[in-house]
């Protein structure tokens, strides 16, 4: 019998007996669809909290926190990473402490000093939005942020909760700054100050809520500021983040393991994302198999249906049996109606899960920032759900896998169906 | 063609552990030449159903040998069973045994199906037998819009649609009046005489075997003439 015929038997039955197939259909549909949005969850929690993680960092950044020997990270050590395979840039940074004002004109305010290579900070991922990169001694390159800070003494006899002052609103570009140190040491307090011209201005952070009131002076200024604040240390005892910054996040993984197997401590993000991928793998594997019990249940249906179909069509089969139907034949063509079954539950299933976890996705957030009233997360992207292909392949495979499995008895049943006790079945 | 050959078979009757084994066919013979109508007649409870069905290959005889077409089908596997059934017997019953969800046309056609046959050879054979059984005008109709001869018909077109060198019919007339009853059984002879083609008749109506070239009638099991020519 080809494919086509056995099709055309199957449809034949299956629509004697409409809405017992759709009882059983929406059975296999229910079981299948939760087993999808209920591990979709899992997926979509994990996209979630992997984006907002990729998103306030920079993804593909190794710090270094010293050595596991304790000692200091030389500028010969960070020459050697420099050379390590897909290592783009390595930056030390020195954050300044003691700034007592950074002032512009008639305007005051603060920022985050570092002393750190330009250079490299450049090949490392630093743009601008205006202006360029420092080529003189005196030339900083400061944060989007920064101009916001500074204020008049008008502005900030005005400040108040409901007005937040916008600062200084024109181009920084070309502006002289004054920075004003007092040393960190108690017997000497005298302020000094230095004055930079402002080259560049770094673009906006990928995040509205994020600020970046970075003043960057380039670390020929480091012993100079360094043996300033802190007289007591030694400038090459004191503290220098170090950091590498990979050529892409699929390198990241690779420059850690050789930073830790070289003795360094360091983090990265891919540090972080293991655990939690760990976490998510477990959770989702639970999320399934929970799930795969909700498609075991609607499974029952099949059998059922299965079941009842044979009984009811013992007649047929003996007649099919006796015309010279092979008995494999009548248990393809039963294993064959509840793989239908199967697969048109599951792609009823998969297409109403899109639904779902789309209109959760649309929905939810929507619903929770309302009752919570939480304000400044406008922009942060809660995805509920999420319905890869992967997920999609694992759920039909386990609902179209149950359909057959639960066929399989009654299919056997058949063609033990005995032809003389079937045939003399009344109509 | 057929040869039956001491074939006995027995039934075991009542509750478990307590059966009791009734004897259905004792060392039945019986040679059938091709071409041939040959009925088995006998009362109900003889045996010739049982005979019918251990030919078919529905049951296997506890002991003797069946040899059609010169193969030995009494040691079969119930696979193989359906295939020879397939290609070599065609089937009549007393109640039509047709298919209730398919139409006159696809009733038919059905064994054509299981053999395989591709669609378009199907519509040929199965429109040129509707036609030679006379059910051009209900060919679309379902069995249950059918009388009980032209439900019959069917059953014969279906028998004979894949060109089997055999027919066994059960008790082919056992459901119908007897005008119906004639226009059957002349459908029966005028096959057998124009296509050449075998038939086994399982019947207890003397009419009915009379049509037969020889006739065998089982008592108890047992054979109790040798198949007694008759003349047509």
């Amino acid at each position: 019998m080809s494919f086509k015929d056995q099709m055309d038997f199957i449809s034949q039955h299956l629509k004697k007996n409409k809405l017992r197939v759709f009882m059983t259909v929406l059975a296999a549909t229910m079981g299948c669809a939760f087993l999808i949005v209920l591990a979709s969850v899992g997926f979509g929690l994990h996209k979630t909290l992997t984006d907002e993680m990729l998103d306030n960092q920079l993804i593909n950044e190794v710090q270094i926190y010293g050595k596991e020997d304790e000692s200091p990270v030389t500028a010969e050590d960070q020459q050697k990473m420099r050379e390590m395979e897909n290592v783009n840039a390595v930056v030390s940074r020195s954050f300044v402490e003691g700034v007592t004002s950074i002032a512009m004109e008639d305007r005051t305010g603060y920022g985050d000093v570092q002393l750190t290579n330009l250079e490299e900070e450049e090949k490392a991922n630093l743009a601008l939005s205006e202006g360029t990169m420092p080529t003189k001694p005196n030339e900083i390159v400061i944060g989007y942020h920064f101009a916001q800070n500074l204020l008049t003494e008008e502005e900030m006899n005005a400040q108040s909760d409901e007005e937040v002052p916008t600062g200084y609103t024109k181009s920084m570009v070309g502006k002289k700054i004054t920075i004003e140190l007092t040393p960190l040491a108690e017997e000497n307090n005298e302020p000094k100050t230095w004055e930079f011209v402002v080259s560049g201005v770094s673009k906006a952070p990928s995040k509205d809520w994020m600020m970046d009131q970075r003043v960057l002076i380039d670390e020929s200024h480091r012993t100079e500021f360094l043996s300033f604040t802190q007289p007591d240390v030694p400038v090459e005892e004191s503290y220098i983040g170090v950091y590498v910054y990979a050529d892409g996040l699929q390198n990241v993984k690779g420059i850690t393991d050789s930073l830790k197997a070289e003795g360094y401590h360091v983090y990265s993000v891919t540090e972080e994302m293991e655990t939690m991928d760990l976490f998510f793998t477990v959770l989702k594997a639970g999320l399934l198999f929970v799930g795969t019990i909700a498609v075991l249940i609607s499974s029952i249906g099949i059998f059922n249906t299965m079941t009842m179909a044979v009984t009811e069509r013992t007649r047929e089969i003996g007649v099919m049996k006796a015309i010279g139907a092979n008995p494999k034949l009548i248990q393809r063509l039963f294993l064959m109606e509840s793989i239908w079954i199967g697969v048109i539950g599951t792609a009823i299933a998969v297409a109403l899960s899109y639904a779902i976890s789309y209109l959760a996705n649309w929905l939810i957030p929507v619903i929770v920032l309302n009752i919570m009233e939480a304000d400044g997360m406008e922009d942060m992207a809660i995805t509920i759900s999420t319905i890869p292909w992967q997920l999609v392949v694992i759920a039909s495979v386990i609902s179209i896998g149950v359909a057959m499995v639960s066929g399989w008895r009654p299919a056997r049943k058949a063609t033990k169906i005995d032809v003389i006790q079937a045939l003399r079945q009344e109509l | 063609m057929i040869h039956i050959q001491d074939v006995t078979h027995t039934f075991s009757i009542g509750k478990k552990g307590k059966e009791k084994r009734v004897p259905v066919l004792k060392n039945v013979s019986i040679d059938i030449n091709k071409g041939e109508i040959v009925s088995i007649v006998g009362k109900s409870g003889s045996g010739k159903s049982t005979l019918l069905h251990v030919l078919a290959g529905f049951m296997r005889p506890e002991s003797g040998s069946i040899k059609v077409l010169n193969k030995e089908t009494a040691s079969l596997s119930e696979s193989e069973h359906a295939e020879f059934r397939l290609n070599n017997f065609g089937f009549i019953f007393q109640n039509f045994q047709l298919m209730p969800g398919l139409t006159a046309f696809e009733n038919i056609e059905l064994p054509l199906k299981l053999k395989g046959v591709a669609k378009s050879e199907r519509r040929v054979n199965v429109e040129a037998l509707i036609q030679k059984v006379g059910l051009s005008a209900v060919a679309d109709h379902y069995p249950n819009e059918l009388s009980g001869g032209q439900q019959q018909r069917v059953s014969i077109a279906r028998a004979l649609v894949s060109n089997p060198p055999i027919i066994l019919a059960d008790e082919p007339t056992g459901s119908l009046d007897s005008e119906t009853e004639h226009e059957i059984l002349h459908l029966i002879q005028s096959l057998n005489q124009s296509l050449g083609i075998t038939f086994v008749i399982i019947t207890h109506d003397d009419e009915v075997a009379n049509i037969a070239h020889r006739k065998y009638r089982l008592h108890d099991g047992a054979l109790v003439n040798g198949g007694t020519l008759h003349v047509v």
